[in-house]
């Protein structure tokens, strides 16, 4: 029990690696609150909060605050983990889509940690997800690209401007086998290929899993990550350590 | 509370160079903690004795010294899990105080001690089956501190290794990653502030730059080197790991 009477925020918890964090963190004794844009999922367990939140409202991130106020007496973690991916250059991307990728991505997470860092112990722990994608650019994405980019950014000036009460780290997980990595496949002329292509670029032979994420979101959850802040940690299985230009593949 | 399951190193076989120095010695207790045997590979043995942590008198410069090593490790253990490279020296010159006998002998401990080390730990960390190496780069690979040319050179050049080697033994389940400490308290930080005049204040202003306001203690890098160490990162290679109280988060310059 490495978490043991931790109280945690996990935004984004209802599927993918937000679940994977919220089961590992529950797992390890922590009390968690949960929330996402849709209801309560039928098989979350009872012990684990609910509230139904966009976290680019400020409405619903008020109604997210109460609810952490009803139920915990202080917050020691937060995980922004909410998010949304669109598979559009540029020039193909409509206002509608900035509002929405940037609304989750980009204001979300400035949202949450405006109103959730008062209220955070100290030694508290705020962990968010960025991607290798806010540091090389994956094809076709431009806007979600950019949307990661600024949460390293935010990611290290929480650090600065809260430490040493709040420490604040962003995992920069690679591909993780999830619905929004097969959506990313589809996009290709023949997604198997694709697939198959993209797992010889990992040196650990395998896509991740949504547990791989939840094992480092529980290091730095925890006090061994006590001198870790402001950094963006790749988890990736060796995908961006290798140049992009990979001669075996041609 | 512990990041990791308890005896999280059960069964594994470690070998950690410089295991006697400042960083060295927190890695080889957290390891034996969790469950690991393990042995301390230095020029000398900080002569304490202690469960489960052997020494081996070592010089990573030479070839016969690693091949002794992991003669050694093959007949008392028959296989390696784990390397840690962590030693290492460094010398506080511009390049023009730099001799060229001070430079090779910065790069023969600093970075051919991690190709000699590691290379010959290879054969050892194929019969683990969940093999980590974890080098020691620096926060000084990616920006510089004054006066310690040398040093951020062979620590940029142990970033890129350690990227090599994890694109060439991934495949083979060996997982390699470096961590980058930045200001940790051990001997090797105390002869930089030794260097200055008024070590109080010097210390006071070193931590007031970081964002933690402190410098790090060994077990903080223990801490992370024990997690790569084990199967909880058992996707993460080719990474370079930066813990420094958050001071390269910042756009600062330190005041010494």
């Amino acid at each position: 029990m490495r978490l043991a009477g931790k109280t945690a925020l996990v935004t984004g918890g209802r599927q993918g690696i937000g679940r994977a964090i919220v089961d590992a963190f529950v797992a390890e004794g922590a009390r968690v609150i949960t929330c996402g844009r849709g209801q309560r999922d039928d098989d979350l367990p009872d012990t684990i909060g609910w509230q139904t939140a966009d976290v680019s409202s400020n409405t619903d991130i008020e109604l997210l605050k109460q609810t952490v106020i009803d139920q915990f007496d202080r917050l020691d973690i937060l995980v922004n983990n909410a998010g949304v991916q669109i598979e559009k250059t540029v020039i193909n991307t409509t206002d509608e889509d900035w509002d929405t990728l940037m609304g989750v991505n980009a204001k979300g997470v400035f949202l949450s940690c405006r109103t959730f860092i008062p209220l955070m112990s100290s030694g508290a722990s705020i962990i968010n997800i960025g991607s290798i994608s806010g540091k090389v650019a994956d094809h076709g994405m431009a806007i979600y690209n950019a949307s990661k980019a600024f949460v390293h950014g935010l990611t290290r000036s929480i650090a600065v401007d809260h430490g040493p009460a709040v420490r604040c780290n962003a995992i920069c997980p690679g591909w993780i086998m999830t619905d929004m990595a097969d959506a990313a496949f589809e996009l290709a002329t023949d997604p198997d290929q694709a697939k198959s292509d993209a797992l010889a670029r990992h040196a650990a032979g395998r896509f991740g899993e949504p547990q791989d994420i939840a094992n480092l979101a529980i290091w730095l959850a925890s006090d061994d990550s006590a001198f870790a802040t402001g950094q963006c940690y790749t988890i990736d299985g060796g995908l961006t350590a290798a140049s992009p230009l990979n001669p075996g593949l041609f | 509370m512990s990041a990791v399951k308890e005896n999280y190193l059960q069964g594994r076989v470690a070998v950690v160079t410089g295991g006697c120095g400042g960083i060295g010695t927190a890695i080889c207790q957290r390891f034996a903690n969790e469950g690991a045997i393990v042995y301390a590979a230095d020029l000398r043995s900080n002569d304490e004795t202690k469960e489960n942590i052997y020494f081996q008198q070592h010089d990573v410069t030479s070839e016969q010294s690693a091949k002794d090593l992991f003669a050694r490790i093959e007949n008392e253990q028959g296989k390696l899990d784990i390397l840690v490279n962590a030693a290492a020296i460094e010398i506080e010159y511009t390049i023009e105080n730099t001799s060229l006998e001070d430079w090779n002998r910065i790069f023969a401990i600093n970075v051919t001690g991690t190709f000699l080390t590691s290379k010959h730990a290879l054969p050892l960390l194929r019969k683990s089956g969940a093999a980590s190496i974890i080098n020691f780069g620096s926060y000084d690979g990616y920006i510089a501190d004054p006066q310690l040319a040398a040093y951020c050179a062979t620590k940029g050049a142990v970033h890129a290794l350690t990227k090599a080697m994890a694109c060439d033994y991934g495949p083979e389940n060996i997982r390699v990653n470096a961590i980058c400490p930045g200001y940790v308290d051990t001997p090797m930080l105390q002869s930089f502030f030794g260097s200055s005049g008024d070590i109080e204040s010097l210390q006071k202003a070193v931590r007031d730059v970081h964002p933690l306001r402190t410098y790090g203690q060994p077990d903080d890098i223990a801490n992370l080197v024990n997690w790569l160490a084990g199967d909880e990162a058992r996707y993460a290679s080719g990474q370079l790991w930066i813990i420094d109280g958050g001071l390269s988060a910042q756009v600062q310059q330190m005041r010494l």
